[in-house]
């Protein structure tokens, strides 16, 4: 059980630095230019990208954070931090499905790291759903 | 220890986290997001900083597209390359900032434009490209290039963009059964395969892209006032 933890610790450690590095890039403008291979700048710059005027991927970085926090405290026996994070994860992957969804049919680019962030919070709530299922 | 262990681990993520971001926000060069032309301050006053990078070396290439749409004259001191994709948002702001350009340096600025649609990216801008390719074979290239920069927030999200190029045939008045023809012809596409080409011989990865002199200016720099600053420094330097 304490395993699980521990990975989902380590997943939204990834998942906040990859949120971090969209945010960079928001803010920056780096991927401002149109290159051939990445989609990432039509998906960085479209008004999807800012959600009352803070750029989307902060929001994202700030939810991996709170994921990572309720993780290292659920491991640390706060087991009331288990039921939020799980509440978070849920929700995070809602989102994640709706950006997926913003992606292939109104952006019409895929931007990898977006995708990235998708597939581990794809991750977050197998382990959510695991550790739920081992609790019962 | 082991109560408070968990919100040292969390406070040590934060400061790494923010650390980091702010450390990389700073390190990299802000603004290449080709802020318009407004912020048109009187050359050599504040603003951003031209970034100071080494030179990049002189590069030749393969040959383009024969001839090249050229604008100023052979003998300009300052010769400005262009590599861009009509639907590529940062080369529609780009577009104003190098009018702006030249009409300041005039007589001292000459303006080459490369085709290099970023075709798997744009889904209109083979056509665009091809639109305004048919249009110079007529003569009338840059009235069409132009014409399609300052519409692309206009035409980039339709299906269908053709009719919309078509109008802007008609009105710029050009013969518009020889322009449909063009479109689709050998030599508007081999012209672009040629600007391709040169472009991929060259190292271009992405639009815009920007030679001057035969060196390639760093994309942070293509802001109308760092733009200003990096042609006046090479005008200083080829004591014109």
């Amino acid at each position: 059980m304490k395993k699980l933890y521990v990975v989902a610790a380590l997943l939204s450690l990834v998942g906040l630095a990859d949120a971090l590095y969209l945010t960079i890039e928001h803010v920056t403008g780096q991927s401002v230019r149109c290159t051939i291979i990445s989609g990432c700048s039509a998906v960085l710059s479209s008004p999807y990208a800012v959600v009352a005027g803070i750029p989307l991927a902060a929001v994202g970085a700030a939810a991996y954070f709170t994921v990572f926090s309720l993780a290292i405290l659920t491991l640390f026996g706060y087991h009331s931090a288990a039921k939020l994070m799980g509440v978070m994860v849920f929700t995070m992957f809602g989102l994640s499905l709706w950006l997926i969804y913003l992606q292939a049919f109104v952006i019409r680019e895929f931007c990898q790291y977006c995708l990235l962030s998708a597939a581990i919070t794809a991750a977050l709530l197998v382990v959510v759903l695991i550790s739920r299922g081992l609790r019962r | 220890m082991k109560r408070i262990l968990p919100f040292i681990i969390i406070l040590v993520v934060l400061v790494v986290a923010l650390g980091s971001a702010w450390y990389l926000t700073r390190t990299i060069p802000a603004s290449p997001t080709l802020p318009s032309s407004s912020g048109s301050q009187p050359p050599g006053s504040q603003g951003s900083p031209v970034a100071q990078q080494q030179k990049p070396p002189v590069v030749q290439g393969v040959p383009g597209a024969d001839p090249p749409h050229v604008l100023g004259p052979a003998d300009a001191p300052i010769k400005i390359e262009e590599f861009g994709d009509f639907e590529c948002p940062p080369c529609g702001i780009f577009h104003p900032i190098l009018e702006q350009m030249h009409a300041e340096f005039g007589d001292k600025l000459q303006i080459t434009f490369r085709e290099f649609p970023l075709v798997p990216t744009h889904q209109h801008a083979l056509a665009a490209a091809s639109a305004a390719e048919a249009a110079g074979l007529q003569g009338k290239f840059w009235e069409m290039h132009d014409l399609i920069y300052e519409h692309q927030n206009a035409w980039k999200k339709e299906f269908d963009v053709r009719p919309i190029f078509e109008g802007y045939a008609k009105q710029i008045g050009l013969d518009v059964e020889r322009y449909k023809r063009d479109m689709n012809g050998d030599l508007v596409a081999q012209r672009i395969f040629a600007d391709g080409k040169r472009g991929h011989s060259l190292g271009v990865k992405g639009t815009p892209t920007v030679f001057m002199n035969g060196r390639e200016v760093p994309f942070e720099n293509l802001p109308a006032e760092k733009l200003r600053v990096v042609i006046q420094n090479e005008l200083r330097s080829s004591g014109r």
